[in-house]
């Protein structure tokens, strides 16, 4: 048991708090103290973002390798599994920690306005609260089974806060959803974990797990194999093509749950996987391929899909899922290029991501309160006016997600895209299929500059135009919910900061992780290339720019005067084909949920059946003793005549037998 | 010199018909005195075996036979004066409702003959003076 | 007669079934019917059981020279004719009184039968038992039910066919048994019951015995009970000689023979007691012989003392059984008034 003061007992203490939270909210819901129940939540999420935030702070300068271990003892011990209650503070999962609770505390204090008065106000802080604690479970457990359980604690977070309005059949139905697909995504999850386990000299805790893989590595196909099963949980989490398609139905919940889970930390955990098992997918190219592929995939598609979408939520959604995409496509560059660029690339990317997509959800969340709960674009417009600091900060918000130059988003993806580059231009194999990822994710940072203006533009440029259901009273949102919002926009417009070419920080911070140094150490092993390091590259930040100014000045073009939106002919069918999201959900429902139906009622009427023929068993004494009811009739003398008949019967055999 | 088989056949015999009896007839009475038959049969069973042993033994244990009988013909009457005073008759098939449920009663389907009474006269209630029956005077026959 | 009915196994199968229709035809049934056939097919199977019985067994009385007793076959016959005719009667009568009746006469002719198993007691007991007291209670609870015409009770038979094939087939059944159970007969000879076995010169010689043990014990004198000790020895000795075999085949004579030869170690305590000169070994001793020689003296009179043996053998053997015959008697009285009693109306 670490001592509290020491700088991992106070991460540890960061990791608790958010379940103390929790169980305060949900006494107050119980004792009916409904009003206070965003205290403890608010309370316990600032202190935890405080003690983390110190914590980095603290340890943010040094060159020493940053890896704190703790163990609190047995879970549980079964044979050969032991699992225990360990956990690993290294760079990632602190920076990861830090930021969780930074932006928790941030949403939570803008929840308690926009949730303001709504009867389930206890409820939902704390289970605000476990998703947090479980979030921050999963980014510092060192055992895998823990890791594990923390994975499973946000999936039930995010079933139980989409359904928040569980009486809404729509938002029962996404929650369903979102829960049974990121569950497929779970059942690769977990045989990849047990694969892994096997592998690895049947240790649990990940460190001694993953060097024991790196030291003594499996055949190429058995390694394959688990990565891309443990890849499957992170596609399943992290909303990647193909299970995607809960996501943008997750946007029935409320929009702070939104903005979250669904931007800043949820959808995120498979990135922070896949990062902290990277050494595994170092040893094996092949598998860091298919990761990128299906990145580059999922953006491009996500990407495409937003183009139409007439709910701001929804071209946010899709936003998130293509920025994730773009995320993987930077892990998976680790085959090519060093492990080390690649990990640093995607987690930047995920931090930016967080802070400017938890923006743009909360900007969106006071819009929709201020609108009367009306989020279709096509139903308001030029409201510049009417909410100038909304405005602002969610101008700031989408020039960090198109990549405009010096903010945070800008560095993030022009990370990924020269990491793409450098990957196309290595001696890896598999090089000409990183040039053409590239190439379709420089496509997809063009896209992604024009949806997201174009969902700007027709939100706040263009006549004024207020829905009815407003009820005029539409007007800035309180200052508990501006707050939240200015601080995440000082925070899109500032995280460049830590990269160079301004500092070298990051870059040497998590160099100090000794997940890195392993992963590094893999790719040598497996691919007999020189690890290199970061470089900041001048041509690709020109080319970035190029593509955001781009994308930018084609929305403002066609934008500028706000809706209604006016499309040409010729692109009617492709507009129809993203409006519709590519068919897939009808898709799937064809392929998949209606022959599970099928069998469903299959087997059903087989139950049925079974059921019938026990019936037909239970019959059979029942005809037996119909037939055999007749014989007590009540008459003594009958009686009589049966036992004599008897004894009759029974006297010859005797008496037969005895003189045989 | 008596032979036994033929006692113990004399013996089967009444204790067969005995069985015939009590299995057949309605009457209580008259299936209790089947029953007595019966034990008539056992009784000279007794007897006969007791004689071909030569010792006393079968007399005695027909001596107690005679005792349960008597015993056995008091609680009877006793039980048949009840069943009559609920049921009006002594018709053992009455007594019917200890059957199992859902199985219907045993009722006689073939109708009694009518009743014709006995031509023999009745003695009139004393007090009243008895109907004179009609007197057709008979001319006499002359050949 | 033709070897298919000489074999006595058809003649019981043939016997049963006739039997049984006739019975099942003689049952009182609503519609009335002659009586022609039940009789007939009734007359025929009893005839068939006693050409059986007399072709298998021999004829019923036999004296030991080998002739007939034909005085004893007729009574006999009377009253086991008479017997199984009135015990049809009862089961085939309508009206209850007069199966009654019957059921007097089926008491008389078995009580025949008793005398000539040499039960006089017996006889005298059922008559007064069954004939008086018995019927005499039917009758009056016959009376208390008004029963005028047909009725269900007396019209009516429950499974004619199914009962009468049941008693016939039963009766069939114990005669198969008698059948199988004894030895071929040789003109009846082996299956004879056997005569009292004790001769006159036994019969003497336990009387004289038996005198002298009464006086022994009814004497205080050590010496004359000594004397009249010596004397029933001596009495008995020539008993001893002359007792049957134990081996023989003959079970009577040899019950009698066990029974003489029970005497023996009684004889030799009472020689021992006699030797030793101690008053109180011989007075328990010669008690003791007295049981023994009365038991003998009982069965030496078969008929005649019948009564005082009887009694004898009740209090001595059958002492629990007969206290247990009393309370029995009581239980019932008392349980036949209880259950009779008439329970008070709540409304008069």
């Amino acid at each position: 048991m670490p001592e509290p003061m020491t700088p991992l007992g106070l991460c540890l203490i960061a990791v608790a708090l958010p379940l103390v939270g929790c169980l305060l909210s949900a006494l107050c819901g119980l004792l009916k103290l409904n009003k206070l129940a965003h205290l403890p939540a608010i309370l316990s999420f600032a202190s935890a973002a405080t003690l983390s935030t110190f914590v980095l702070l603290t340890l943010a300068k040094g060159d020493s390798n940053l890896s704190l271990f703790a163990d609190l003892g047995t879970w549980f011990s079964v044979g050969r599994l032991d699992v225990p209650f360990s956990f690993h503070v290294d760079s990632i999962s602190l920076l990861m920690l830090a930021m969780v609770t930074f932006i928790a505390t941030f949403i939570a204090i803008f929840s308690a306005s926009y949730m303001h008065g709504d009867e389930g106000y206890a409820r939902y802080f704390s289970v605000m609260g476990l998703f947090v604690f479980s979030m921050c479970l999963l980014v510092t457990a060192n055992n895998i089974f823990l890791l594990v359980a923390g994975w499973e604690g946000v999936g039930l977070c995010s079933y139980l806060l989409v359904g928040y309005y569980y009486a809404k059949p729509s938002a029962a139905a996404a929650a369903r959803k979102a829960f049974l697909v990121t569950r497929l995504g779970d059942v690769g999850l977990i045989l990849g974990v047990f694969l892994v386990w096997q592998m690895g000299g049947y240790h649990t805790n990940i460190d001694r797990l993953i060097h024991h893989i790196v030291e003594h590595p499996p055949t190429d196909a058995a390694l394959l194999t688990a990565c891309l099963c443990l890849f499957c949980g992170a596609v399943g989490k992290s909303a990647q093509f193909p299970l995607y398609v809960w996501l943008p139905d997750a946007m029935e919940g409320p929009t702070p749950v939104s903005a979250l889970i669904h931007a800043a930390t949820m959808v995120t955990a498979g990135v922070y996987l896949l990062a902290r098992t990277a050494p595994l997918f170092a040893l094996s190219p092949m598998a860091q391929i298919i990761v990128t592929a299906i990145g580059g995939t999922t953006a491009l598609l996500a990407a495409f899909i937003a183009l139409a979408q007439y709910d701001l939520k929804r071209v946010l959604a899709y936003s998130t899922v293509s920025q994730l995409g773009f995320m993987f496509m930077g892990l998976g560059c680790g085959g090519a290029i060093a492990p080390n660029i690649a990990i640093l690339a995607a987690i930047f990317h995920l931090l930016t991501h967080a802070f400017f997509k938890a923006l743009l959800f909360l900007g969106s969340g006071s819009v929709m309160h201020a609108m009367g709960n009306v989020i279709d674009m096509r139903k308001f417009g030029g409201l510049r006016k009417v909410m100038p600091v909304t405005h602002l900060t969610f101008l700031i918000g989408s020039l960090a997600l198109a990549g405009f130059p010096l903010l945070s988003g800008f560095w993030s993806k022009d990370m990924i895209l020269h990491a793409l580059q450098d990957a196309g231009r290595s001696r890896s194999p598999f090089a000409f299929i990183y040039t053409g990822i590239f190439a379709v994710a420089c496509l997809t940072a063009f896209l992604t500059a024009f949806y997201t203006f174009r969902a700007y533009f027709l939100t706040f440029w263009g006549e004024e135009k207020i829905p009815h259901e407003a009820h005029g009273h539409a007007h800035e949102s309180p200052r508990a919910m501006l707050i939240p919002l200015i601080v995440l926009a000082i925070g899109a417009l500032a995280v460049g900061a830590v990269v160079d070419p301004l500092t070298h920080w990051i870059g040497d911070f998590f160099e100090r992780a000794p997940v890195v140094h392993e992963a590094d150490h893999a790719f040598e092993k497996a691919t007999n290339m020189v690890p290199g390091h970061h470089e900041f590259s001048w041509t690709m930040a020109g080319i970035s720019t190029l593509l955001a100014f781009g994308g930018i000045g084609l929305a403002a073009v066609l934008y500028r005067k706000g809706g209604p939106e006016v499309v040409p002919e010729a692109m009617r069918p492709l507009q129809a084909l993203s409006l519709n999201k590519l068919y897939v959900d009808e898709l799937y429902g064809a392929t998949l949920v209606a022959p599970a139906e099928f069998a469903a009622t299959g087997a059903r009427q087989f139950d049925g059946f079974v059921g019938s023929l026990a019936r037909l068993i239970s019959f059979v004494p029942r005809l037996i003793a119909a037939v055999l009811r007749p014989l007590q009739n009540g008459l003594v003398q009958f009686y009589a005549l049966g036992m004599i008949l008897g004894l009759a019967v029974f006297l010859t055999v005797v008496v037969v037998r005895s003189f045989r | 010199m008596i032979s036994l088989p033929h006692f113990l056949a004399i013996g089967a015999i009444l204790f067969g018909l005995g069985l015939i009896g009590f299995l057949s007839r309605r009457n209580f009475i008259t299936m209790f005195l089947c029953a007595e038959l019966m034990l008539q049969g056992v009784v000279l069973n007794l007897l006969a075996f007791g004689r071909y042993h030569g010792s006393l033994h079968g007399q005695a244990f027909g001596l107690f036979i005679i005792t349960v009988a008597a015993c056995e013909a008091g609680l009877a009457m006793a039980l048949f004066l009840v069943l009559y005073k609920r049921g009006k008759s002594l018709d053992s098939g009455d007594w019917q409702a200890v059957r199992e449920a859902g199985v219907s009663a045993t009722l006689e389907t073939e109708a009694l003959p009518a009743y014709v009474p006995d031509e023999s006269p009745t003695l009139p209630v004393a007090g009243r003076i008895p109907e004179q029956p009609e007197v057709t005077v008979q001319e006499p026959f002359r050949a | 007669m033709p070897p298919i009915l000489a074999n006595p196994l058809t003649q019981l199968a043939l016997a049963v079934v006739l039997g049984a229709l006739g019975v099942a035809l003689l049952l009182p049934k609503p519609r009335v019917r002659s009586v022609a056939g039940g009789t007939f097919l009734l007359v025929a199977a009893f005839g068939i059981l006693g050409t059986f019985l007399v072709l298998r067994f021999g004829q019923p009385m036999l004296m030991r020279d080998g002739t007939n007793s034909a005085l004893g076959s007729v009574i006999f016959w009377v009253f086991a004719l008479g017997s199984v005719l009135f015990g049809v009667q009862v089961v085939v009568q309508r009206n209850p009184a007069r199966g009654a009746i019957a059921f007097a006469f089926v008491i008389l002719s078995t009580c025949g039968l008793f005398l000539l198993l040499a039960a006089p007691f017996l006889m005298a007991a059922t008559i007064v038992v069954y004939a008086g007291a018995i019927i005499v209670t039917f009758l009056f609870v016959l009376m208390l039910s008004n029963v005028r015409g047909p009725s269900d009770e007396n019209d009516r038979t429950r499974e004619p066919l199914l009962g009468s094939l049941a008693g016939f087939g039963f009766i069939g059944l114990l005669l198969f048994a008698l059948h199988q159970g004894t030895a071929p007969s040789n003109d009846g000879f082996d299956s004879e019951l056997p005569s009292v076995v004790v001769s006159n010169a036994d019969r003497t010689a336990i009387e004289v015995a038996y005198g002298h043990v009464e006086a022994a014990l009814a004497i205080e004198d050590a010496a004359a009970m000594q004397q009249h000790a010596d004397e029933a020895q001596q009495a008995l000795a020539v008993l001893l000689e002359s007792s049957p075999s134990i081996s023989s085949n003959d079970p009577g004579a040899k019950v009698q023979a066990e029974r003489i030869a029970s005497l023996k170690p009684l004889l030799r305590k009472l020689s021992d007691a006699s030797l030793e000169n101690k008053p109180e070994a011989l007075r328990e001793s010669l008690v003791s012989l007295r049981e023994s020689l009365s038991l003998l003296r009982g069965v030496a009179e078969l008929p005649a003392r019948n009564v005082a043996n009887l009694g004898y053998l009740l209090y001595s053997e059958y002492l629990l059984a007969v206290e247990m015959a009393g309370t029995l008697l009581l239980v019932a009285t008392i349980g036949a008034v209880a259950i009779a009693a008439r329970r008070k109306e709540a409304t008069a």
